[in-house]
């Protein structure tokens, strides 16, 4: 363990808000009072999301494949480790006894079994053929306690301009890309060698919900969604610099069966506190869609932040406060330029009966460092991905190095 | 921030994209931000300021990130580039039509395709190409209007 540092004196500082921050976290983390984060992984290259298994073995996806660690002298730190697998991507989660994986064209898994660390088994094929795209191809899942399986199919476009991203092009009304993309389909996790045809489209109107999250607890599932960048660059006339910055809410919402969330034809706008019509769609900055047809987020977060995990806290470690609660990694903004970039935190938003019960608190800071010339690309460290272990420690997974965090609540 | 305090008539781009061939790149962008010193917002900037400089704050920044250096799986890094220290019609080209960011054009490893720029003058394009020439291409060649109308010129309708 590290005692206090000049680094973590900075980090307080610069943290600000954090009113009570531990003393003792690695890499000069800022907790809650009361916590601690050590490192358990010091990094393998681009991590995503993770999953822990009921004897503490952890599984890291990542855009260079698959890792597999355990921590065998149990001192904290990860002591074997193995690469498996040819899967590269963001989803990894364990469903009985199997590890369920992603990359950007399908879903697939690997049989766990006794005694191996990684899989040895054949990886079978849960769903594949999803169309390849570059953007918002993440092909993030839940699972709920049956095996249903809920894809995140994300747009592979920024508001379904005619030309995308192209500054004054109208939306396509109604969007095509909605048929395929944009929503969430569900299919039978425990079949095998399904395709996108067998999915039920189950929700729409998503941009890109790489958070998403089963609610065992509440029987429901949510999502807190990307949304849409550059309405300044786009609709010069509409907005500037500090409205794209600053307007455009990250969504929360239960995610329900038949639901439509808004894209591309409206955003939450949390500066005027309301839902607005997308400048693409006639929107004037200020202009309200029909009311009830789409629903108000639980929580609308800072724009750009990018909720890139989302986890419902159910372990005995942490305080009663936090039970129940969700855990969002932000994995933080690039398209806030020229303004600061923003987001790179773990944020916890307490919640009761499946419902927000206050504002949400930042958990975790100090990720990215100085982060020199404002650029995302000078991050220290991006939280991306989340799981709970066995003894209710929550692991943090790191984007720009891989790095693996265990942070636990250690007040006696 | 620091912002050049130059006069620059407002209409006078065009000969300001030419003035710019014989100045040094702009000053540098401030190495880091803090809360305590926002960037100002580009539509907020001084028109006194570099139009190349401010031209490519309010069409490429958000992307392209004010040092050149992109946004790793997103955006690609222009800051010493083939395109930024290549041949300025190429450049002119491909910013007019736009693309993905490899010599070929057909493919990329980053996520989002750049949108054509044909909606902008041939000023105003000379001058943002200028700018980044000299400020990521370690001071290639400034691009004159004439070459961005030649480039144009050669777009298929």
């Amino acid at each position: 363990m590290r005692s206090t540092s000049m680094l973590q004196v900075v980090s307080l500082t610069i943290a600000g808000l954090v009113a009570a921050a531990a003393v003792h976290a690695d890499d000069g983390l800022v907790l809650p009072d009361g916590f601690t984060a050590t490192v358990v992984q010091e990094g393998l290259g681009a991590g995503r999301h993770l999953a822990i298994a009921a004897n503490g073995d952890i599984y890291l996806a990542g855009r260079d494949g698959l890792v597999a660690m355990r921590d065998k002298d149990h001192d904290g730190k990860v002591d074997e480790t193995q690469k498996f697998g040819d899967v590269q991507g963001t989803e990894v989660r364990i469903y009985k006894n199997w590890l369920y994986v992603s990359d950007n064209v399908g879903v697939y898994r690997y049989p766990l079994k006794k005694g191996e660390l990684a899989p040895k088994g054949a990886r079978q094929t849960v769903v594949a053929g999803f169309p390849l795209e570059r953007q918002h191809a993440d092909k993030t899942f839940a699972l709920d306690p049956k095996g249903t399986l809920y894809v995140n199919v994300g747009a592979p476009s920024n508001s379904c301009q005619e030309k995308d991203r192209q500054e004054g092009s109208m939306g396509q009304n109604p969007c095509p890309i909605l048929e395929k993309y944009g929503g969430v389909w569900v299919f039978d996790g425990n079949k095998l060698d399904q395709t996108p045809a067998n999915g039920r489209h189950f929700a729409t109107g998503m941009r890109n919900a790489v958070a998403i999250e089963w609610n065992t607890a509440q029987k429901a599932l949510f999502a807190v969604i990307h949304g849409r960048d550059s309405i300044d660059t786009l609709f010069p006339k509409l907005y500037n610099a500090e409205d794209n910055a600053t307007r455009q809410g990250e969504e929360f919402h239960q995610i329900v069966d038949g639901g439509n969330y808004g894209w591309p034809y409206t955003f939450w706008d949390t500066k005027l506190g309301k839902r607005v019509v997308a400048p693409e769609y006639g929107g004037d900055a200020s202009k309200e869609p029909e009311a009830g047809k789409y629903p108000t987020p639980l929580v609308a977060y800072p724009a750009h932040w990018a909720p890139n995990d989302l986890l419902f806290y159910s372990g005995k470690n942490f305080p009663e406060q936090y039970q129940g609660g969700a855990f969002i990694a932000f994995h933080g903004s690039w398209n806030r330029a020229p303004e600061p970039q923003a987001g790179y935190k773990v944020v916890f938003q307490p919640m009761k009966d499946g419902k927000p019960s206050g504002e949400y608190q930042v958990f975790a800071d100090g990720f990215a460092g100085e982060m020199a010339d404002n650029n995302p690309r000078n991050a220290r460290y991006r939280p991306v991905g989340l799981a709970l272990g066995p003894d209710g420690a929550l692991y943090v997974a790191d984007s720009q190095k891989g790095r693996v965090w265990r942070i636990s609540y250690t007040r006696k | 921030m620091h912002r050049r305090v130059t006069l620059i008539a407002c209409g006078a781009v065009l000969a300001a994209a030419g003035a710019l061939r014989a100045e040094p790149p702009a000053a540098a962008p401030p190495a880091s931000t803090s809360a305590a010193a926002p960037p100002a917002s580009p539509t907020a900037a001084a028109p006194t300021e570099d139009p190349g400089k401010r031209l490519y704050a309010r069409h490429c920044l958000s992307c392209h990130q004010a040092d050149g250096g992109g946004v790793p799986n997103m955006q690609p890094a222009i800051a010493g580039g083939i395109w930024v220290k290549g041949d300025p019609g190429a450049l002119a080209s491909f910013v007019l039509t736009g693309g993905f960011d490899s010599a070929q054009r057909k493919d990329s490893a980053v996520d989002n395709v750049m949108p054509p720029f044909a909606q902008l003058s041939d000023e105003d394009l000379a001058a943002i190409l200028t700018y980044i020439r000299q400020k990521f291409g370690g001071g290639a060649s400034a691009v004159d209007v004439a070459q961005v109308a030649a480039a144009r010129a050669k777009i298929p309708r």
